[in-house]
């Protein structure tokens, strides 16, 4: 029973309708799972439905007719605090998930509200600020530094729940082709790790060189490439 | 060109601002319970006209704790009449204080149903009712911009606290005090897209020259019709009939 457990897909999206209130249905009827280890992007036109998509998967919205599950979990039976412990979510705009005055404080927010011991939350805070090369940023405030960094922060602050899965809206917008690369060598890194991950874009380079499958949302539906 | 409304009522907005103002100025002045309850029936009467959607009370039903908490505060520090409820010697709900707390609730449930007869006016048009007004166009533009503004906030607090919540912060399951804390932090993406934007709009307004002329002309023109006026008549003489009552039941 374990080993059928373990070989189920982290997430899995089984007859998924959704439409906004007073709005046509965005998505219709779709099937589709994610794997750990796996870097999948998510493409289509303006307005199709991708965000909507990243949203559905991660509880932020919650779908009309069909289920998700997340590691054999309904996800509408579980909190957006248990399922931020297992997918990161970074958004569009990374100011909006950003809410510390120094980005120190910001990557050890969460784990403050967690009881944890104040020396260990410190221990990791400083592990994970060189893993993202953020040394000599840690006392400025998230909002005074370039997006870039702004990025690298919020996707720090994801990681110190130390999550099996991430999901990332446009994270190329605005970013140089230095800033690119960085971006592409972490993603790999943590894919290598056996990270599942998505990525929501419209870069096409970015997706040819990093993804390993390419999923297109058209007319509602999935059109996997 | 001839305003056309939206809902069941096609009328100015002036018309309906002068609705709004007299039923909320009804809500201000009047004290007595049971003419603030005519007051808030009328006003569900006319909002019902101009709203297809009462979802929002729905959503706001959410609030109700905080309803049953005015009333009980009042009942705590304004103490009056006789007790009906008491903790020892400490009076919890009293009749004075139960009935200064549903005046309060009418008043604010009379203010907000009667800002929805506005629900169906556009910014553009309601800021074009106030400059046929005379208002000067700065005043009715930063009027409009901050009802335009509203729901837009609303969304980035909304959007603020599920990144929170995503960020592994299981807030069902923290005491109040930490609840709390948590919520304060939601101010800080919140204030920044607040500034953020208005750099910006002041910046794209300056771009578009707004105020390099004196005069304006306008696209929009509202002209009020004969059944405006008559219901702005009816409005004021509501209004004043109701203070009248009132005042002369002293």
């Amino acid at each position: 029973m374990k080993e059928v457990f373990n070989n189920r897909p982290f997430i899995e999206v089984n007859n998924v309708t959704f439409a906004y209130k007073k709005s046509d249905i965005i998505l219709k009827d779709i099937s589709t799972s994610f794997k750990k280890g796996e870097f999948t992007a998510i493409i289509g036109p303006n307005g199709s439905g991708k965000t909507t998509f990243g949203k559905l998967i991660t509880g932020i919205l919650t779908s009309n007719k069909g289920n998700i599950f997340v590691e054999g979990q309904n996800i509408e039976e579980i909190s957006l605090g248990t399922i931020g412990k297992k997918i990161g979510y970074l958004f569009q705009q990374p100011s909006r998930q950003l809410f510390n005055p120094t980005v120190r404080e910001e990557i050890g927010f969460a784990h403050s509200f967690m009881g944890e011991d104040e020396k260990v939350v410190e221990e990791k805070v400083d592990k994970i600020i060189k893993e993202f090369s953020l040394d000599g940023l840690e006392d400025s405030s998230p909002y005074k530094i370039s997006r870039g960094e702004r990025q690298r922060v919020a996707l720090a602050s994801i990681f110190i729940n130390e999550p099996s899965f991430l999901i990332l809206d446009e994270p190329t917008t605005g970013l140089d082709m230095v800033r690119k690369e960085k971006l592409s060598h972490l993603l790999q890194d943590l894919k290598d790790k056996g990270m599942g991950i998505i990525v929501i874009s419209h870069d096409d380079k970015f997706i040819n060189k990093n993804a390993e499958r390419v999923i297109e949302i058209c007319g509602g539906g999935l059109c996997e490439n | 060109m001839k305003y056309v409304g939206v809902g069941f009522v096609k009328i100015d907005p002036r018309t309906k601002l002068i609705m709004v103002f007299s039923l909320s100025t009804l809500a201000v002045f009047v004290v007595d319970a049971p003419l603030l309850t005519v007051v808030l029936l009328v006003s569900i009467i006319v909002a019902n006209f101009f709203n297809e959607d009462w979802g929002f009370l729905q959503r706001a039903r959410k609030f109700i704790f905080l309803l049953v908490g005015i009333v009980f505060l009042q009942s705590i520090f304004s103490p009056s009449g006789q007790i009906v409820l008491s903790l020892g010697n400490f009076s919890v709900l009293t009749t004075g204080g139960l009935l200064k707390g549903i005046r309060v609730i009418l008043r604010m449930l009379i203010i907000i149903i009667s800002a929805t007869i506005m629900a169906g006016s556009s910014p553009r048009e309601i800021i074009q009712g106030l400059i046929q007004w005379k208002i000067p166009y700065e005043i009715a533009f930063m009027v409009s911009l901050s009802i335009r503004f509203i729901p837009i906030l609303g969304e980035e607090a909304k959007d603020a606290f599920t990144a929170i919540q995503l960020r592994g912060i299981e807030i069902d399951k923290l005491s109040m005090s930490k609840r709390f804390k948590v919520y304060s932090y939601m101010f800080m993406p919140v204030l920044s897209g607040v500034i953020h934007r208005a750099r910006e709009l002041s910046t794209s307004l300056e771009a578009r020259a707004f105020r390099a002329f004196p005069d304006r002309t306008s696209y929009i023109k509202l002209k009020l019709e004969n059944t405006d006026y008559v219901i702005m008549t009816i409005s004021i003489f509501f209004a004043i009939s109701i203070l009248s009552i009132y005042l002369l039941m002293g």
